[in-house]
């Protein structure tokens, strides 16, 4: 697959593999704690993506690097702080008067709004982009259809 | 009621935070790489709290089905993707695209497990808008 037209189908089977992730991992919460949970899925995804980093240099073998790497900033290696701090967050939101419901529909405004912001100012050092009419639509088209699922929900 | 508000439009927030920083990383070591530091960072940081705070306990449970341990593979796979795609088409769209995935997807994990998921008619409307937008993401001209 080459060019722009796939990245939107890996985004959208990142989502249905985030949908499963979130599922098992609630399995396991119910057997033991949401941030026991959230540790073994660490642990195992540490495992996951070892195994990723091996498989995926022995199928794309990447040409030899020639010309020197950038440097690579310190900052960039600790993503994984605050993911794993939305479990505490959710925790608290969850159990008050918001419920899931309301805590799954205020994450999914935070995410755009953070977006929006980031593509605008370039935080963390993605590249920058203009926010277009056409970009507007999608966030109305999906966080209305996204508010449906979550509060139609018995 | 306000403060909690807040405080869940700031985890939505953090968890965007966390997938650009993790695609401004796949910018140089690839995503996969990207995915694996994720992974053991976030692993060592909550072994860190966990140790801290003694009420929290390692007590890996005996009982949970083998599936319930399937999480962190579809984790490590997803960070994998995210981080490929996020540099490429942008945060905004890439947590729309992803929420559209999830949203679909957990309508149909609803389903297969057959819990009861409410109107029909809701589901009905709330995926369509959902594809709406999805569909226009996709014809949009990359910016």
């Amino acid at each position: 697959m080459k060019g722009r037209s796939a990245d939107w189908i890996l985004a959208v089977a990142g989502g249905a593999l985030l949908a499963v992730m979130i599922h098992y991992n609630s399995v396991m919460a119910k057997h033991s704690s949401p941030v026991l949970a959230s540790w073994l899925a660490h642990g195992i995804g540490t495992l996951g993506a070892f195994v990723l980093v091996v498989a995926g240099a022995k199928i794309f073998r990447p040409a030899p690097a020639t010309e020197p790497k950038a440097k690579v900033p310190a900052w960039a290696y600790l993503g994984g702080i605050p993911g794993a701090f939305t479990v505490w967050l959710a925790a608290v939101t969850v159990n008050s008067k918001l419920g899931l419901s309301g805590t799954l529909a205020l994450m999914l405004v935070g995410q755009v709004t953070f977006g929006i912001l980031s593509d605008r100012f370039g935080f963390f050092g993605v590249p920058k982009r203009r926010f277009v009419l056409t970009d507007f639509y999608v966030v109305l088209a999906v966080l209305s259809g996204s508010a449906i699922l979550i509060f139609f929900r018995s | 009621m306000l403060g909690f508000v807040l405080l869940g439009v700031l985890n939505g927030a953090v968890i965007a935070a966390s997938r650009a920083i993790n695609g401004r990383l796949a910018i140089d070591l690839g995503a996969f790489k990207a995915s694996f530091w994720n992974h053991i960072v976030g692993f060592v940081f909550l072994t860190a709290v966990m140790l801290a705070i003694a009420s929290m306990k390692f007590d890996v449970p005996s009982n949970a089905p083998v599936l319930a341990y399937m999480g962190g593979v579809f984790g490590a796979l997803f960070v994998a993707l995210n981080s490929y795609v996020l540099p490429r088409i942008g945060v905004t769209k890439t947590v729309l695209l992803v929420i559209g995935g999830q949203m679909i997807t957990g309508v149909i994990i609803d389903v297969r497990n057959s819990k009861s998921v409410g109107s029909a008619v809701a589901q009905f409307v709330g995926v369509g808008l959902i594809l709406l937008g999805v569909y226009v993401a996709r014809t949009a001209k990359g910016k």
